[in-house]
């Protein structure tokens, strides 16, 4: 994708939507939502889980 | 300065998967026949080529370990391991969610889906066997060949769909996709990346630090490690 199509496609954002319609099936928002917190919830889980195990591994190596 | 960089893939990360989601959300156009349903594809994609990436990165560490024993090549595969799983376990998640309205269905024994929890299942068992074993030699090698055998499932899950059409579609290409549906498809793939790379580089740096504990009370193994710890030496 070049720039030129993405800048044409940056401009055309709002009326696409327009054109395309909703979709044969009508809402669903819950499940689109679920899905993101679902992938923020374990960015957030799986950071923490690094940060204490990569604390701990180095209060272990500091201590020897 | 190694750890800034780190840290620096961690917030550049973020800071795509901000603007990833609000592209996601609300610029993207909704789906010709899923409309806003679609827009899980954003998330449940990249979460699954990153998984294929970490288990492809374990892969070739494994092979590379049998030749050549290095304990940066086996911390590497167990740290991609570990992160290809969490990414594909979100993945696979995110893709039973989406699977709800548009197949009426949770989840279905599609060959796709299939292929997808097979390899799930496998490379947890790696990871279990890794925790299992004390010998880090030992340990090292058979997990390496454990990986070899697990890796076979990946080019499985890839060409699943166009070998047996069921439920799951085919892969798409940019040419049939509207362009911003491509262009935040891509954006959300390197934010991802970004974010598995921070992830690697992190678990890599445990199970190193893991690698020269281990090595420094050789009374605590089952056999001596007969490789040189100098390797592992800071």
């Amino acid at each position: 994708m070049t720039v030129l199509n993405f800048l044409e496609a940056l401009v055309e954002g709002a009326s696409t939507a327009e054109r395309v319609g909703a979709g044969r099936i009508v809402g669903g928002w819950e499940y689109v939502w679920a899905a993101y917190g679902i992938t923020w919830a374990a960015i957030v889980v799986y950071t923490i889980s690094l940060w204490l195990r990569g604390r701990s591994a180095q209060e272990a190596e500091d201590s020897r | 300065m190694a750890n800034r960089v780190r840290w620096a893939f961690f917030l550049v990360a973020i800071a795509m998967l901000c603007v990833g989601s609000w592209l996601a959300l609300s610029w993207a156009p909704p789906d010709r026949e899923m409309g806003d349903v679609q827009r899980i594809m954003y998330v449940h994609v990249p979460q699954l080529w990153m998984a294929l990436l970490g288990m492809t990165l374990n892969f070739a560490c494994s092979v590379i370990y049998l030749f050549r024993k290095s304990w940066k090549t086996d911390s590497l595969a167990e740290a991609s391991a570990e992160v290809g799983v969490v990414f594909g376990a979100v993945g696979i998640a995110l893709g039973s969610i989406w699977g709800r309205p548009t197949w009426g269905v949770w989840w279905a024994w599609d060959p796709r889906l299939t292929t997808a929890a097979i390899l799930l299942v496998a490379y947890c068992g790696y990871l279990a066997l890794r925790r299992f074993v004390d010998d880090p030699e030992r340990r090292a090698i058979w997990s390496a060949v454990t990986a070899i055998v697990a890796y076979v499932d990946v080019p499985l899950i890839w060409y699943s769909v166009q070998w047996w059409r069921s439920l799951h579609q085919v892969q798409s290409s940019p040419r049939t996709v509207d362009p911003q549906m491509v262009l935040v498809l891509r954006w959300q793939s390197f934010a991802f990346l970004a974010l598995m790379v921070f992830y690697i580089w992190t678990r890599y740096q445990i199970a190193m630090a893991s690698r020269r504990r281990e090595l420094a009370m050789p009374e605590e193994l089952t056999t001596p490690a007969p490789m040189p710890t100098s390797e592992v030496a800071r």
